[in-house]
Order: C-alpha cells, then structure tokens, then sequence
C-alpha cells in the first residue's frame, strides 16, 4: 500500500474501467434488488441466518466495491449517488427488522444473534446489521438499553473512510431515533438516562465531524472545489445529531450549558475548519429553544473568538441576533435591571469586539457589519436605551479613528456598510428628531464623504416626509439643519470634480424645501426663531439653493403673520410681530434679487406679500406695504422684459386690493404710476386693454383705511375709458379695432349699471354704432370675428334685458 | 429482564485526542505533470512537461518543487529504479513509434491530442512510483523531481532524509 491519501493515485485501476458513474448505480440497484428479493424469500420460509446472509451480500453495495469478472472493484460513487444506493438498501432492510420482531413475540428467542452478525466478513454488513439487530433489541426490552447504544457507537469507529462512515452513523441515528432514553433518573440502571443519550449523541457526532472534515483531505488539491461542494451536500447528516439532542425533552438549560453546548462547541473549534464551523455554530442557533441561548450568549460568543479566520462571523451573529430580536422569551432578568449584571446587550457588545480583536485581519465594512447587528440588537430589544445605540456608535468612532478613517469614499464597501448602520435608528425610530438624542450619530456620520453623506441626508427627509415628523423646537431645527448641512452649503470636502445632474439636485433641493413645512412649533415667537434660523442656515450659499429653499420660507413666514393675527386678542404687541416678520420676508425676498435670479420670483412674492399684509393690516402696516408694492413695480421696470401686458395686469390686480390702506399721497401715487405704465406698453392693444384695466383703481375699492374717504372717481374712470376709445382708434388692424371697442364697450356698460354718473346713454349709443361701422368691413367667415361678433350680441341682449336701465339704447 | 447480549464485551480503547482527529494527514503527496510545451525545430524537436511536487513526508527534502521533464528523462528514470531497486515499476506510456514515422499528414508526436494523452499517462506513472515507499528512498527519484537537471553519471544510492 503506498502511504499517501491521494485516492486518485490507489483508483488508477477504477478508471481505466469503462464504467461510468451512472452505469455503476444502475447495476448497483439491480443488485441490490435481487438480493433483497432473495432475503425476503429466506424470510418466507423462517430461515433467519440466509435471510441474514442475503442482506449482507445487499449492504456490500454500501462498501462501494463492484464485482468485475470476479475481481473487487472499487466504485467511484459520489455522494449522490451514494446517498441513493444507502436509502435502496435500508429500505429493503427494514424487511429484516420488522420479520425479526415479529419472531420475537411469537417467542423465539435469538440470543447469540447479536454475536452472529458479527461473523459477516466485510466491515459495511458488519456493522449495518450490528445496528439492525441492536435496534430490535432495545425495541423488545430484553437486553440493557445502555450497554447496546455504548457498544453500537463504539463500533462504529470500525468505519474511517469518510463517506461510508457517515452514511453508517447516520444509519445509527435514523435507527435509535425514539430509542434513546429521555428521562434524568431511570427506574432501571439497565435502560439508562438521559445522560447516556447525551454521551452518545455526543460521541457519534464528534466522529461524524471527524470524518466529514477529513473529506477535505482526500483527494487532488486541484479538485478541492468539487470536494468542498459535495461535504456541503452531506451536512445534514451532521447536522442531525443537533437535532436529536435538540429532541431530548430532558435535556433543561442547566445540562445544556454545563454539558451539552461545552461539549459540541469544543468539538465545533478544534476541528478548525470553516465549512464545518460556519455551518455547525448555524446549526446550534438554530436547533435549541430561545432560552437556551439567552442563558449560554457569553460562552457561544467566546467560542466565535477562536473560530477559523475564513469562517463567515457576520452571518452566524446575524442569525443569532435575529433570534434575539424575534424572541419572544425575556433576555434579562428583573435582577439584572437593579443589581448591574452585565444585560444580553452589554455581553453581545463586550463579545463583539472580542471576536474583532481575534481577527486582525477583518475588512472594515465586515466589521462595520458586526457592530450593525449588535445595533439593530440594541434598538429593537431594547429601544428605550438610548445609550446602547451611543455605545454602538461610539465603539465604531473608535475603530475609524484608531483606522484614521474619514470621508471615507462613497460606493466602498465600508461607506455601504456605514450607510447601513446609519440607516438602522431612522428606519427602526422612525423619528429622525431622535438621531439628535444620539451623540455619535452625527459624529460616525461626519466620517462618510460628501456623496455619502448627501445619500444619508435625503434618506434621512424623506423618511421625515413620510412619517410627517413635527419639528417643533429650535433646537431641533437647528440640529437636523446642520445634519442636512451637506444640501445646504458647498462643504470643504466636496470633490471639484462633482457633478450632480439637474434634475437631481432640483430633487435634492424640494425635499430641503418640503422640510420646511415640517416645521411647525406650538409657540408662535418659537416658530418665528425657527424661520429665522433656518434662513441664517440657507444664507446666501449658492442662488442655484436659495431658489428652492428661501420662497417656502417666505411663505412660512406669510403662515406665521396670519397666526399671529388670530391670536392678536392675547398678544399685545402682534402688530410689532407682524411688522419684524414682513421686514424679516422683505429682506429675505431682496435676497432673491441681489442673488440675480429671474425677477419673476421675487416679482410675485412681492405681489403676494402685498395681499397677505393688507390682508393682515395691523396697525402702521402702510410704509412696508408701499416698500413691496414698489419693489414689485420696480422689478416690473427694470428686470421684467417679457410678458409686461400679464405683469401689470397683476400689478393693477393687486393695487385694486390694497389701495385703500394707503393714505391720500400714497394711493395716488401708486395709482398714477399704474396708469403710466398702462399707457406706456408697447402695443396698442396692449395699452388699450391695461388702461382699461386701470379704470378698476378708480372705482372698485373700499373706502380708504385712514380717513373712510370713498376711492370712486367717475371722472378719472371716464377719462381712462376716453383714452381707450382713443387707443383703439389708433390701431390700424381693423379686426383688432373692432375687438377692442367691444371690450370697451363692456366697461362702459359696466360703470353705468354702477350708476357711474359721468358714463351717458349717448356715449354708449356713440360707440354702438360705432361697433357696427366696423363690423360691416369685417371678414365675417373668420372664426375670431365670429366669436367677437357673438359677445357683441351677447352685450346688446344684456343690456335690452335690462331695457329699464338702458333706457335710449339704439339697438 | 434487560441483560448484557452476547459478545459485547470488548477491549477498551485509547480515545483520540482532538488534535489525531482533526489534524490534516501527515502523508500527503501529490505530483501533477502538466504545461506541456514543444521546443526546436525538424530533428531537434521535442516536448517536455513541468513536474511539480508537493508533499509534506519528511523523506523529501522540500515540501514543494517544480522541475522540466521530457519522456526521456522518464524512461531514465524507469530504467535506474529497474537496475537499482526489487520494485516492480509500472509502465510508461506508449513511445508511439507509428506517430514518429516521416511522411505524416499531421504533427505526429507533437499532436495536442497526443500530448495530453502522453501527460496523462506520465502523471498517472510518476504518482504510482513516488508513492511506493522503497522508491521513496532511491536517489535517483529524488533527482527527478527536485534538481532542476538531472546527472546520468551520478552514483546510483538510497536517500535518508528522516
């Protein structure tokens, strides 16, 4: 024999033959079937001993030697395969046993059947029918329970080569699966207790550990893929002696940390080999009850210190730590609340460093990863503990700091898992205010990089969106706006070579925006400090930012006046409230200008505010009011350069609101300035339609503010109309002209329904005809002149329904 | 009532300590040939095969090698464990006369077909005699697979190295 384990070496023989592996299995169920048949036969007639002879010739097939031209071949069978030939042969032999039961209670007696067996020459039959017989015997109660199990165990050693000698214990275990005793005292020494059981389960599960981490060895180096593969199919049967044990009712926390989990994990370390660890330390986690590990955490922990360095650690904590998180057993005692004992959170804490020290050569994001399960741990076990998250946090901090780790790089592994640890407390709280409790949250944090963390802070609001967190302190403000600060300022770390997308950062911006309306404090002068704080954040950093972040704001600020107002019994000095708030909106609007972006903005938050002030009108509202109206009209002239007819509509719109809390210099000017402007479009139609439209500023108010004089002024309403008519003339379109004198006939009609005493029947009369002068050179088969010709006869009906006030119309 | 069956007793034995059971063998060799290349050109061609070792058995003095062999230098070393060793040597792969005939439409000896089957049986060859434990101590084996040339005129004798 050559003294080496190189199998391929010894097997030379074997592959030269021709016979593949499927052949092989073929002809091995054909045989086996045969001999099962010839047992059965044997059986029939009550002759044991051939009966038993035929099942040794089936169970050879386990030996996995073939038969070729009478010459023992080895078979090359793999685990597969070998599986499938071990559940044809045991089926076939539970024929044996039950025919062998059935003899014993009809009274015969086999005494020497136990040492008969053992006669059969190859070790494989050898041992599967030891098994079988020593099955029987325990199940007829004749001979001691105990001695038969110890010895069945022991024998099995008989069996190194690893694939046979797995299938043979597991055999074993299949066989004595309700067999073994279960009770912590037997009546009868004989029958043996539970810790027999414990001893043998034990035993035949360090041997098939043993074995089954041999594999490794056996074979070419080349082919250790293919090896690791196939012991990865056969850890069920190693597997299974967890099982049994985890089976034995009898088996309390007290035995199975002082017995049990010492005994397996001895075994599961020293094997040293990380496929048998990794799947093994798994296996306990998962087979033994809550309370088991609740009470054995420091000892399970301690044994991961001294596992193979290419054991995965990250996925046997995570199932540990998400059987803690599911359970529904209590992790501490009431003790340990009072008396300082270490809780299940501090020893997973303490355990997880340990277990990293014992690894130098950790990567970081794996690292990061452990901590991150002993958080998750902290916040759903125990998530009054603030402090646990801390710790959790402050022991990462360290290890970055000790690593010199900071900005680390977005899309490394180590920021993916830092971005992961981090987003544990926002989605488990689901309150970002309480990140802020956490004081190395903002610090653990600082170590991602400008990409990194901008990620975070977009998680961070749009989990605030979605749970409509209230943000009702200034301090909150304050801490969740320096949070957020890399969406806020250009930060020192920012690549000079970032580049963001448009529509991302409009999208990064909007939820900045949107946070602002998270913003809400009970307390009116608090929301005031909010608004404040929050524009000294947004400053002036960037106008590409202010754009979206001061108008939300501004409006805020609108929100807040309107509240103030309705509290205005309770608080004396509101109007000195209202006042700072308009400056404050005022100020932060000029921002908008001097930051250079299209007028238009800040235009209509001018506009806006002007509403919302004479809406307010607290007492010596006018100046400020008179500041935004003319800011507005300033921007008109000098930065609006398109759509000027929309933009003084809106001017003369809101003046038409306003005008009456303006004193007499005041209303006068500004309703000069309008007609002005009117006049001084560039199109006729233009002009002509916004003169008209400044007719409403002369009529339409409410009395004024001050002195209750009345704002109707029929004589400049007649002359802006007169000017009108005069405009229109001037067009030369005439299909243009004609549109013009019809809407202009609207106003007259309209001012004298008013009982303007200044519009006559004549003057109607006048421009009625005047209508239909010109609609007698009209293309009629256009459709535009339709539709004026129809308004044309739509006034005419209105005004011969109301024949009593338009008394001399000629229609 | 529950007795002891027959036979059960049995001698006690020593039990393994952790270190027998899981420790990895103390025997592993395992010598792969492989990376054929073909070198010259018209009579001076040939092919020659890395031969690389690795084993932890004390008798050798390097637990890893890596040398150059040609199918010569294997039938030297057949003949030397012929001449000075009573172990029966396996044989070496055909020397395919047929193939070095002149006059072949094909490559004849330098077919990649050919070659891979010639390494197969040379691998298969060189594993069967480094296993052999008498073969182990011959000196002429321990030149083959770690003195990266080989010398003809050495003094053929046993190697102790334990």
């Amino acid at each position: 024999m050559p003294p080496t384990n190189a199998s391929n070496t010894h097997n030379m023989a074997s592959t030269s033959s021709n016979l593949t592996q499927d052949k092989q299995l073929q002809d091995a169920k054909v045989s086996i079937k045969t001999d099962a048949l010839l047992m059965k036969k044997s059986l029939d007639k009550i002759e044991l001993l051939d009966g038993i002879k035929h099942a040794s010739d089936m169970l050879n097939k386990l030996s996995s030697i073939a038969k070729m031209n009478n010459v023992d071949v080895p078979m090359q069978l793999s685990p597969k395969n070998y599986y499938e030939i071990y559940m044809n042969v045991t089926d076939e032999l539970r024929h044996l046993e039950t025919f062998m039961i059935d003899e014993f209670q009809k009274g015969f007696k086999f005494d020497d059947l136990y040492e008969l067996v053992q006669y059969s020459p190859a070790i494989i039959p050898r041992l599967y029918l030891l098994i079988t017989v020593g099955t029987v015997y325990i199940k007829i109660q004749e001979y001691s329970r105990k001695i038969i199990l110890k010895d069945l165990v022991e024998m099995c050693r008989g069996v190194q080569h690893p694939l046979r000698g797995l299938f043979l214990r597991n055999y074993l275990l299949q066989c004595t699966k309700n067999l073994l005793p279960d009770c912590v005292v037997s009546d009868n020494e004989e029958d043996g207790d539970i810790n027999d059981s414990i001893e043998f389960i034990l035993l035949n599960f360090s041997e098939m550990n043993k074995l089954w981490v041999r594999m490794q060895h056996q074979g070419h180096t080349r082919m250790k893929e293919k090896r690791e593969q196939e012991r990865k199919e056969l850890r069920l049967l190693v597997g299974t002696n967890l099982v049994r044990l985890s089976q034995l009712e009898s088996i309390n926390v007290d035995l199975y940390s002082s017995t049990v989990l010492p005994r397996l994990l001895e075994q599961v370390v020293n094997c040293n080999d990380e496929i048998a660890q990794e799947y093994l330390m798994e296996c306990i986690i998962q087979v033994f009850p809550d309370e088991f590990h609740v009470k054995t955490l420091e000892m399970y922990l301690k044994a991961c210190t001294n596992l193979h360095e290419d054991v995965n650690i990250r996925n046997v904590i995570t199932s540990l730590v998400d059987r803690f998180i599911k359970t529904t057993v209590k992790l501490d005692t009431d003790e340990t609340a009072t008396e300082q004992q270490a809780t299940i959170f501090d020893i997973f804490s303490r355990q997880i460093s340990e277990i990293i020290s014992s690894r130098p050569n950790m990567a970081v994001h794996d690292i990061v990863a452990l901590h991150t399960t002993v958080l998750n741990l902290a916040i759903k076990c125990y998530p009054d503990r603030i402090d646990y998250v801390d710790k959790v946090l402050e022991i990462t901090d360290t290890i970055f700091n000790n690593m010199n780790l900071d900005h680390i790089q977005s899309n490394s592994q180590v920021s993916k898992e830092l971005i992961k640890m981090l987003k544990i407390p926002i989605d488990l709280y689901k309150d970002i205010l309480k990140l802020l409790r956490i004081k190395y949250y903002t610090i653990l944090y600082e170590h991602l990089d400008y990409v990194g963390r901008k990620t975070m802070c977009q998680y961070l609001l749009n989990n605030a969106l979605e749970n409509e967190t209230k943000i009702e302190s200034p301090d909150d403000a304050d801490g969740l706006l320096q949070l957020i600060n890399p969406l806020i300022v250009d930060s020192s770390d920012k690549p000079a070579d970032y580049e963001q997308d448009a529509e991302d950062f409009i999208e990064e911006q909007t939820l900045v925006a949107r946070l602002i309306h998270l913003m809400q404090s009970p307390n009116l002068d608090e929301q005031f400090l909010i608004i404040n704080l929050a524009r000294k954040h947004f400053g002036a950093f960037g106008k590409d930012r202010i754009r979206y972040t001061l108008p939300p704001l501004v409006f805020r600020a609108y929100e807040l006046a309107y509240n103030y107002k309705q509290t205005s019994e309770q608080d004396e000095k509101w109007d000195k409230k209202c006042d700072k708030i308009f400056k404050f909106c005022f100020q932060t609007i000029n921002a908008l200008i001097k930051a250079e972006l299209p007028a238009e903005l800040a235009f209509r938050l001018f506009l806006n505010g002007s509403q919302v002030l004479c809406e307010i009108a607290y007492e010596n509202c006018e100046n400020i009011l008179y500041e935004f109206i003319s800011q507005a009209i300033a921007l008109y002239d000098e930065d609006i350069a398109t759509n000027k007819f929309n933009s003084i509509s809106l001017i003369i719109g809101t003046c038409q609101k306003i005008l009456h809390i303006f004193g007499e210099e005041n209303c006068d000017s500004l309703r000069q300035n309008c007609v002005n402007r009117a006049a001084k479009l560039l199109k006729k139609p233009d002009q002509c339609r916004a003169v008209a439209l400044c007719t409403n500023l002369f009529w339409n108010c409410k009395p004024r503010h001050s002195d209750g004089v009345s704002l109707r002024d029929a004589q400049k309403v007649n002359e802006c109309l007169k000017k009108c008519v005069k405009i229109a003339a001037q067009c030369v379109d005439t299909s243009a002209q004609f549109e013009l004198h019809v809407e202009i006939l609207n106003y007259y009609i309209h001012y004298f329904e008013m009982q303007n005493e200044n519009i006559t029947i004549d003057m109607l009369n006048e421009l009625i005809a005047k209508i239909k002068q010109d609609s007698t050179g009209l293309d009629k088969s256009q459709n535009e002149c339709q539709m004026i010709l129809e308004q044309f006869d739509r006034s005419l009906n209105y005004m011969r329904k109301k024949s009593i006030v338009f008394d001399g119309i000629l229609f | 009532m529950s007795t002891q069956p027959a036979t059960t007793a049995r001698i006690s034995i020593r039990p393994q300590t952790l270190r027998e059971a899981y420790d990895p063998p103390a025997n592993v060799l395992e010598v792969d040939v492989i990376n054929p290349e073909t070198h010259g050109v018209a009579n001076k061609r040939f092919t020659d095969y890395e031969v690389r070792l690795r084993t932890n058995l004390p008798v050798f003095k390097t637990k890893e090698s890596s040398v150059r062999r040609r199918f010569s230098d294997f039938e030297w070393l057949r003949n030397e464990l012929e001449k000075g060793s009573k172990i029966v040597v396996p044989l070496l792969p055909s020397k395919a006369w047929k193939r070095q005939l002149p006059f072949r439409s094909d490559d004849g000896i330098f077919e990649d077909e050919f070659i891979e089957e010639r390494r197969k049986g040379l691998e298969q060859f060189i594993n069967k005699v480094a296993c052999h434990p008498l073969a182990q101590n011959e000196k002429c084996l321990h030149m083959f697979l770690l003195e990266s040339t080989i010398d003809r005129n050495y003094t053929p004798g046993k190697v102790r190295n334990t």
